[in-house]
C-alpha cells in the first residue's frame, strides 16, 4: 500500500475542501506535515484512520472519545434543517491498483445548533481495474483486510509518543500478536483451527452416513431377480405343461371316441364335461351377485339401530311432542290476531291466549320438527329395503347350494364314466384311461404349482420394487459419503499440513525479526557499541543485550524504549514484504537530538513510505538536514485563531 | 513477498491440499480483522469445490482401469 492523496471536507477543523499530496518517489519518499500542538496534525492522522476502518471494526476500536467529526464551523454556518457533511477521501496504490476510498458521515442541523447525526457513515471503494476503469468494490471490508487490516494497521499508522509499549517487559502477548498478525502466522493458526473444526463435522456426518448397506442391497436384489426369473421360467414350463397334457386328454378323448367299447362313455362324459363347465360358469356369476349383495347389506346390520330410531321417534309422537298436530305458524297467527280457531276473539292475559301461548313455548323450532318428520319417512320403508335383500341373498344362497349339487353330481358322475372305462375288459381302453387319468392330475399339479409360483412372483416384485428405491436411496447415501469421505479427508490432510508448517514458519519469522530489530537498533540506537545483542525467544519476549552479556531492557530510557519500539516495527514490516506506508505522529517528541538525528537518517531506507506528523521543535538542526534529501512533499497547518479553523498549506521547496 | 513464501511453504504437498490451503489463507485474510469470524460455510465450500473435482478424477481414473 502506498499512500497518493487525501481529501478533506468539512472534517474537524478542516473546513471547507482541502487536499494533500503524499510522496512516494522512491528516492524522496518522505512527507512532513508540520504543525503547532492543536493546529490539526492528529485530527489528519484521525481522519487517514476514519476514512479506512470508520470509528470501529466488529470490536476494534478506531476513533474513541474525539469529539464531533463534522466541521463545527460548518455547523455554524448552516441554516437550521440544512444537511451537513463530512467528507474525506483517500487515494493508494496496493499490488498495482489503484484504489479511492470515501467515507462521509451527515447530520441536520437542528434548532439550538447542533446536529442530528445519521445513524452510519457512509463508505465506498474504488478500484481501477487493467482496463482504466473505475469500479465499486462490493466487500470493502474484505479488502481493506487484504490490503491493511483494522488490528494491523497501529502498526504501520501510529502515535510515535506511545510506541514503547513493545519494549515493555510485560509485552510479550503484544510482541506475539505483532507477529502473528504482521506477518500471517495467525492465519495459519485460525485456518487450521476452522479446518480442525470443520473436519470434526464431517466425522460426525460421516458416521451418521450408511456403511455397506448399498452392497447388501444389490445382493439382495440380484438374488431377488434371478428367484424371480426362475419361477417365471418354471411357470412358463408348467403352462407348458398343462397345454401338453390338455392336449394329450384331447387326443385320447379322440381316440376313445373311435373305440367302440368307449364311445357311449366317452360321448356321456364330453356331455358332462359341458354341463359342468356351464353349470361352474354360472356358479361364478352368482358367487358375484352374492358378493355384490353382501356388500350393500349394510341396512341389516344398521337395521337394530333403525328400529330403535322408529321405536324413539313414536314414543315421542305418542306423548304429543312431536310432531306437533298444530302446525307453529298457525299458531303463531291465531295469537297475532288475537282470534280462536272458531273465529270468536279472546283477550290478552285470558285462558285461551294463555294456552297458545304454552303451545308455541313447548313446540320444536320449525326445520327441526320438520327434519324429525322426513327422517321418519326415510326411515318407514327401511324395513321393506331389509326385506327385500333378505331375500335375495337367501335366494342366491339357495341356487348357489343348488348349484353346488348339481356340479357334485356331474362330477361324480364324470369319475364314474372314468371308473368304469379304466375298469373296461378292452385293455386299450383301460390304458388310454389310465393314461388321461394321470393327464388330469398332472394338470391339476401343475396348477396349484403355478397358483404358488404366481404368489411368490407378485412378492418378490413388490420386493423389487422396494429395493429398487432403496438403492437409490442407499446410491445418494453413498455418494455423499464418498463426497464427505473426500472432504474430511482434504480437511484433515490440510489442518495436518498447516499444523505442521505453522511452527516452522513462526520461528523462521521469530529468528528473522530478531535478526532484523537487532540490525535496525544497532543503527538507529546512538549508544550502538553499549548494546550488543536483541533476542526474541521463543516465548516472544523482547531482550537486549548489554556490552557486559548482561539483559538490560529494563534499564532502557524511555527514549531508547522507543528506539527499540520502532526498530521491532520497521523489521516487521522489511520482513513481511508487503509494501506499507509508516505514518507517524508526533515521532520524535520524546526523543532527544541523539536519538532524533539517527533516526531523521536512517528511517527513510527501512520504510517504503514515511508520513511524518512533526511539531516544528521535533524536526530542525541535523534532524532537518539528514530528512531534507529525501523529503518529497511538506505542508504547514495553519491554524486561524479567528475562524478555529485549520488550512493546509503547501510549503514551497 | 510473504504471501508467496507461504504458498512454498505447502509446495511439496498434492495439488488438492495446495488448493485448500490457499482458499482458506485467503478467506481468513479477508476475515483477519473479526476476533470470532464466521467463515465455516466459506470453508466448507471451499473443501466442497475441491472435493467434487477429486471425486470426478477418482472417478475417470476408476473408469480408466475397467
Amino acid at each position: 500500500m502506498k499512500l497518493e492523496r487525501i481529501t478533506l471536507e468539512n472534517f474537524r477543523q478542516y473546513y471547507g475542501r482541502q487536499h494533500l499530496n503524499f510522496a512516494k518517489a522512491k528516492e524522496r519518499r518522505v512527507t512532513v506535515i508540520h504543525g503547532v500542538n492543536g493546529a490539526g496534525k492528529t485530527s489528519l492522522f484521525l481522519a487517514i484512520n476514519w476514512c479506512l476502518y470508520g470509528k470501529s471494526v466488529d470490536n476494534v476500536k478506531v476513533i474513541d472519545n474525539v469529539g464531533e467529526l463534522i466541521s463545527k464551523e460548518a455547523i455554524n454556518r448552516a441554516g437550521v434543517g440544512e444537511c451537513v457533511r463530512a467528507v474525506v477521501e483517500l487515494a493508494f496504490l496496493h499490488d498495482g491498483r489503484r484504489y479511492v476510498v470515501r467515507r462521509s458521515l451527515e447530520g441536520t442541523k437542528k434548532q439550538g445548533g447542533s446536529l442530528a447525526l445519521n445513524d452510519t457513515d457512509d463508505f465506498t471503494m474504488m478500484r481501477t481495474d487493467e482496463d482504466g476503469q473505475a469500479k465499486r468494490v462490493s466487500n470493502p471490508i474484505g479488502t481493506m483486510n487484504a490490503i491493511l487490516p483494522v488490528n494491523i494497521r497501529t502498526y504501520f499508522l501510529f502515535d510515535g509518543e506511545k510506541i514503547d509499549n513493545f519494549a515493555k517487559p510485560e509485552a510479550s502477548a503484544e510482541v506475539k500478536d505483532a507477529i502473528y498478525l504482521v506477518l500471517k502466522v495467525e492465519l495459519l493458526v485460525r485456518a487450521r483451527r476452522h479446518l480442525e473444526a470443520i473436519a470434526q463435522d464431517y466425522r460426525k456426518d460421516l458416521k451418521q452416513t450408511s456403511g455397506g448397506e448399498l452392497r447388501d442391497l444389490i445382493e439382495r436384489d440380484e438374488n431377488a431377480r434371478k428367484e424371480r426369473e426362475k419361477a417365471e421360467k418354471r411357470k412358463a414350463e408348467l403352462s407348458d405343461g398343462i397345454e401338453s397334457a390338455h392336449r394329450k386328454i384331447a387326443d385320447i378323448d379322440r381316440r376313445l371316441l373311435e373305440i367302440q367299447g368307449a364311445r357311449a362313455l366317452q360321448q356321456q362324459r364330453d356331455h358332462l364335461g359341458r354341463e359342468l363347465k356351464q353349470r361352474q360358469s354360472e356358479l361364478d356369476s352368482l358367487v358375484n351377485q352374492i358378493r355384490e349383495l353382501t356388500t350393500g347389506a349394510y341396512p341389516i346390520v344398521a337395521k337394530p339401530v333403525v328400529d330403535r330410531a322408529l321405536q324413539i321417534l313414536d314414543e315421542k309422537r305418542e306423548r304429543g311432542e312431536i310432531p306437533s298436530s298444530v302446525r307453529k305458524q298457525f299458531v303463531q297467527d291465531l295469537i297475532e290476531n288475537m282470534n280462536c280457531i272458531c273465529g270468536r276473539p279472546f283477550l290478552d292475559g285470558s285462558p285461551e291466549h294463555q294456552r297458545l301461548l304454552n303451545l308455541m313455548s313447548s313446540r320444536l323450532p320449525g326445520s327441526l320438527e320438520d327434519d324429525v318428520l322426513d327422517t321418519s319417512a326415510a326411515l318407514r320403508p327401511f324395513d321393506e329395503r331389509i326385506g327385500k335383500l333378505r331375500n335375495d341373498i337367501d335366494a342366491s344362497m339357495k341356487r348357489r347350494t343348488e348349484l353346488i349339487g348339481l356340479i357334485n353330481e356331474l362330477q361324480a358322475e364324470l369319475d364314474d364314466v372314468g371308473r368304469q372305462l379304466r375298469g373296461s375288459p378292452l385293455e386299450e381302453i383301460s390304458r388310454l384311461e389310465k393314461q388321461r387319468q394321470e393327464f388330469r392330475t398332472d394338470v391339476e399339479s401343475y396348477n396349484a404349482e403355478i397358483g404358488s409360483l404366481t404368489e411368490r412372483i407378485k412378492n418378490l416384485t413388490e420386493e423389487i420394487a422396494q429395493l429398487e428405491k432403496d438403492i437409490g436411496k442407499a446410491q445418494k447415501d453413498e455418494r455423499r459419503g464418498q463426497l464427505l469421505s473426500i472432504k474430511l479427508d482434504l480437511a484433515q490432510r490440510s489442518a495436518d499440513a498447516l499444523g505442521q508448517m505453522y511452527q516452522a514458519f513462526s520461528d523462521d519469522m521469530r529468528v528473522r525479526i530478531e535478526a532484523k530489530t537487532k540490525e535496525i537498533f544497532k543503527r538507529l540506537i546512538w549508544k550502538d557499541s553499549h548494546f550488543q545483542d536483541v533476542l526474541l525467544g521463543p516465548d516472544f519476549n523482547l531482550e537486549v543485550i548489554d556490552r557486559y552479556g548482561m539483559f538490560s531492557r529494563s534499564d532502557l530510557s524511555a527514549g531508547e524504549r522507543q528506539v527499540l519500539s520502532l526498530s521491532f516495527i520497521t523489521a516487521m514490516s522489511r520482513t513481511s514484504e508487503e509494501e506499507a506506508p509508516l505514518v507517524m505522529d508526533t515521532p520524535f517528541g520524546r526523543l532527544s537530538s541523539h536519538h532524533r538525528d539517527s533516526i531523521t537518517k536512517h528511517l527513510p531506507e527501512l520504510a517504503d513510505q514515511l508520513v511524518l506528523f512533526v511539531t516544528d521543535e521535533e524536526l530542525r538542526d541535523q534532524a532537518r538536514k539528514n530528512l531534507e534529501p529525501r523529503i518529497g512533499t511538506e505542508y504547514r497547518l495553519e491554524f486561524d485563531r479567528k475562524t478555529s479553523c485549520t488550512e493546509i498549506v503547501e510549503v514551497n521547496r | 513477498m510473504l504471501q508467496d513464501r507461504i504458498r512454498k511453504l505447502f509446495g511439496d504437498y498434492d495439488s488438492a491440499i495446495q488448493s485448500v490451503i490457499a482458499g482458506v489463507l485467503v478467506l481468513e485474510q479477508e476475515h483477519i480483522s473479526y476476533k470470532h469470524p464466521r467463515v465455516k460455510d466459506q470453508i466448507d465450500e471451499i473443501i466442497t469445490h475441491t472435493a467434487s473435482k477429486e471425486a470426478e478424477r477418482l472417478e475417470k481414473a476408476k473408469a480408466r482401469r475397467k
